[in-house]
């Protein structure tokens, strides 16, 4: 188990005071119920599809994951090696719940899953990921999403 | 992640995180978020449990609908029940590390311990229909190759252009580290993290290879190869001699 209290006290510290941009604004988007959203998962796991380009380093951009991309074909290039990865070994729902999100619109607690989910690497500087994020908000209101799961290792 | 949300909410598209480190989301203050008391690296929970997963994924999107925010942060409140230890799980048998080995020995035993592995990762692959090793582009056996040349003190060259050698060497150890804990984990049972980790890294020739290199790759000249070593081959909580 990696929690957070399993960590070196340092390392620890370090993770829970990691510094965010003190914006000036606080952004509050309202929206349909859930059963007429369109869901798009962006996570910050560092994932990317087999054979394309991993995270490096403390890239800022982002990598596109096509919803039809097989279990086989994700892996994980986050830098941190501070974190489980045998949870997302054995399902990939554990990081990126697509399995889950295609349950729920076949139920019709919601209305539909993005045809393209995205994922940024966590270790990132906000600042510097802040054009790309911009510039992929585009991208998923071509994909007519209204609503975003983020989820991080 | 809270940097994300504001950015996609600003742009107008409503966001939930989740937060797996509940004081670095009080300061940095998403849109909305749920926390979940599960460890880091598992943001939905157990794995192969979709009826859990469902109720994580479900608390979270109902974020979405909240009357009243900024900031939203509710709380998961199950913990994940894969967490528990399997006391039935076994690893696969391996050859006891040797006490004391040089670097050559440690090398050389790396890699026919990563080919001794190679039925239950075979296995693993047959039971799961995937493997998460392939970040560098290398089979695992050239992987260890080059991994073990390192470790020799020879700093290879990379054997993929589009990679440096540190690159290459963190990819390397991310696939061999993916392929020993996916081995570990096809006996069957339902081992916990920790069961899979203290067996790498306690259990294993590659578990002690990897540490020694560490040692040695803090004291190259080359600055990529310290930051290599430093923050990128051994988990913190499992870096042994830390001075």
């Amino acid at each position: 188990m990696v929690r957070l209290v399993d960590l070196p006290p340092a390392q620890a510290q370090r993770y829970a005071e990691v510094e965010c941009p003190d914006f000036a604004t606080r952004p509050w988007v309202v929206g349909p119920p859930l059963a007429r959203r369109r869901v798009a998962v962006v996570s910050s796991a560092g994932l990317v599809v087999r054979g394309e380009a991993p995270f490096r380093g403390r890239d800022p951009d982002y990598r596109v994951i096509p919803a039809e991309t097989g279990p086989e074909n994700l892996l994980i290039s986050h830098i941190s090696i501070n974190f489980d990865r045998t949870g997302f070994q054995e399902d990939r729902n554990v990081v990126f719940p697509i399995d889950r999100l295609n349950e729920l619109a076949a139920d019709g607690e919601i209305a539909s899953v993005a045809r393209t989910h995205y994922s940024f690497m966590g270790a990132a500087d906000p600042l510097e990921m802040e054009p790309h994020a911009r510039e992929l908000a585009g991208r998923l209101k071509q994909d007519d999403v209204d609503a975003v799961i983020l989820p991080p290792v | 992640m809270s940097a994300l949300g504001h950015y996609l909410e600003e742009e107008g598209i409503a966001t939930v995180a989740i937060s797996l480190i509940r004081p670095q989301t009080e300061n940095t203050k998403p849109p909305r978020a749920l926390w979940v008391p599960f460890e880091l690296g598992r943001p939905f929970g157990p794995p192969d449990d979709p009826a859990f997963q469902r109720r994580v994924i479900l608390a979270a999107l109902r974020q979405l609908v909240r009357a009243r925010g900024p900031v939203v942060i509710a709380e998961f409140a199950d913990d994940d029940p894969r967490a528990r230890p399997d006391l039935a799980w076994r690893p696969p048998a391996l050859a006891p590390a040797p006490a004391g080995a040089t670097a050559e020995v440690l090398a050389a035993r790396l890699e026919t311990e990563i080919i001794s592995l190679r039925q239950a990762h075979r296995h693993w692959i047959a039971q799961h229909g995937r493997t998460t090793v392939g970040l560098s582009g290398l089979s695992i056996s050239d992987c260890g190759h080059y991994v073990a040349d390192w470790l020799r003190g020879t700093a290879p060259p990379s054997p993929r252009e589009v990679f440096s050698p540190p690159l290459m060497l963190r990819f390397a150890l991310d696939d061999i580290k993916a392929y020993y804990l996916e081995a570990a984990a096809s006996g069957g049972g339902e081992p916990s993290s920790r069961q899979l980790s203290d067996w790498l890294w306690d259990q294993t020739v590659t578990g002690g290879a990897i540490q020694a290199m560490r040692r040695v790759c803090l004291t190259s000249e080359d600055e990529r190869v310290k930051l290599i070593a430093g923050s990128f081959m051994v988990p913190a909580a499992r870096v042994r001699d830390r001075g």
